[in-house]
């Protein structure tokens, strides 16, 4: 078996190709790697928004009617923040390739506001930290253990910047109360179960633009 | 010293500030400088390019104060130097260059292989503007080569790896070996705005009475203009390649208003 493939010829030619230029391939693949296989490897779109459950625009941003038009690409929140939560979109996203995006459940949002104070475009207005609305967290009651009642689990509550306002613990359930929650996504982050039984909904990115 | 090496200095510093700085933002968190030609923030002082300023207040249809300040400074620039961003600073205009002076060590006198009519600049422009409105989202910003090479570099710094769109640079650079910059003469809408903006500007090349008609001049221009001419219009960007080449100094840049010859 060994012998009939050292003697196919096709065989030679791969073996000394390889060693020739195994460097040279290497060197250029490390880019490629990086494209095809990248982290945030989502499935192709031309026009439709990249927000969803999880995936949240930086805080004060502006509906996403009007985001792609607004939103310059210039990558500066991106930049300053310091938690590394802002992601930058590349054009599998279509139209949307350059604008921030944060996955909360890699990097939650910790509500710095250093990425609105830079925005040169206003598409981040400038908004105080309790009135941020990047979504709205949501608790899915048949997998969080504290509703199951099958462990006593407090990690959103301990982890939300607005404990007893955002997140209550009624009869040591945690309950989500939409006035305050900034739908930062930090619950998320801390949520010890796998997958997680809590989520933020961007429920306030597709609302129409108000014109004043 | 000669014009083109000053240039040449100040490419490469342009591009060092863009080149340097995500690795300060990201390894040492340190966020004075942010953006790059986008958008580019010193402190507190902000500068936004005048073509994505413009596209953002077209497409989404809101006006932004602070985003009209910081397009200020950029438009003041076009408005009395001309299209300088483009010659003096581009990134894109810094590759060219460092392809141009590479190839000629090999090539002694390139033709251009491909001429189009100069009015598709304006074309461009136009297109650009009226298309993004269209769609609703301003392709110049997310497909523009000056900005990409800053996100490529930043998104290699921050994400480690690169954004597909890296392609448009490449594309780019390929047509330089067709035409002598082929982009920036016939398609770019930034430098089209820019030379619209400029088009009444101040700073200016005139030509005196040594000048014997040797074309040199002719050849050494980028945009493939013809200084021997006179033909300084809206297309020239100010790069002063002429007045170096120029055999018998019958070039100079003039401020408009202060000299006699214009």
């Amino acid at each position: 078996m060994r012998e009939e493939k050292s003697n196919h010829p096709l065989a030679l030619e791969e073996e000394n190709f390889s060693r020739r230029g195994f460097l040279k391939k290497l060197l250029l693949s490390i880019p490629l790697i990086g494209l095809i296989f990248s982290k945030k490897g989502y499935p192709f779109t031309l026009f439709k928004s990249p927000v969803g459950r999880n995936r949240l625009r930086p805080p004060g941003a502006v509906p996403e009617e009007i985001f792609a038009g607004k939103c310059i690409r210039c990558g500066r929140c991106a930049e300053v923040c310091p938690y590394r939560s802002i992601y930058m979109l590349d054009a599998k996203w279509g139209v949307w390739a350059g604008t921030p995006l944060i996955f909360v459940e890699d990097v939650p949002c910790y509500l710095c506001m250093k990425c609105v104070e830079v925005c040169p475009t206003g598409t981040l207005m400038k908004i105080k930290q309790e009135e941020t609305r990047m979504g709205l967290a949501v608790i899915n009651k048949r997998r969080c253990v504290s509703w199951l009642e099958t462990a006593l689990c407090r990690s959103c509550y301990n982890a939300c910047p607005f404990k007893d306002k955002a997140v209550k613990l009624i009869e040591l359930k945690p309950v989500i109360i939409d006035d305050y929650c900034t739908g930062c996504g930090l619950c998320v982050h801390a949520c010890p179960i796998n997958p997680k039984a809590i989520y933020v909904e961007p429920v306030y990115s597709f609302v129409r633009v108000k014109w004043k | 010293m000669r014009i083109s090496t000053v240039r040449f200095w100040i490419l490469s510093f342009a591009f060092l500030i863009i080149l340097v700085n995500p690795f300060l933002n990201y390894y040492f968190h340190f966020t004075f400088i942010q953006g790059w030609y986008q958008s580019i923030a010193i402190g507190k002082l902000w500068f936004v390019s005048p073509l994505e300023g413009l596209e953002a207040i077209l497409v989404s249809k809101t006006l932004y104060l602070p985003l009209i300040i910081a397009m200020l400074i950029p438009i003041l620039v076009a408005l009395f130097l001309g299209r300088v961003f483009c010659s003096w600073i581009c990134p894109i205009s810094f590759f060219s260059e460092l392809m141009e002076r590479g190839l000629s060590l090999f090539v002694k006198r390139r033709k251009d292989i491909l001429v189009v009519p100069r009015w598709l600049l304006w074309f461009s422009l136009v297109g650009e503007l009226l298309f993004s409105m269209i769609i609703a989202a301003p392709i110049f910003v997310f497909l523009s080569p000056p900005g990409l090479v800053g996100r490529e570099i930043m998104m290699w710094v921050f994400f480690k790896r690169f954004a597909i769109e890296g392609v448009v640079v490449i594309v780019v650079m390929f047509l330089n070996l067709l035409t002598r910059r082929f982009f920036c003469r016939y398609l770019c809408p930034l430098g089209a705005l820019l030379a619209f903006i400029g088009s009444k500007r101040r700073l200016r090349i005139a030509k005196d009475d040594n000048c014997v008609n040797c074309g040199v001049c002719d050849r050494s221009c980028p945009l493939g203009l013809n200084p021997s001419s006179g033909d300084f219009s809206h297309y020239c960007w100010n790069c002063g390649e002429c007045i170096d080449t120029c055999p018998k100094k019958a070039l100079s840049f003039v401020w408009l208003g202060t000299d006699r010859r214009c």
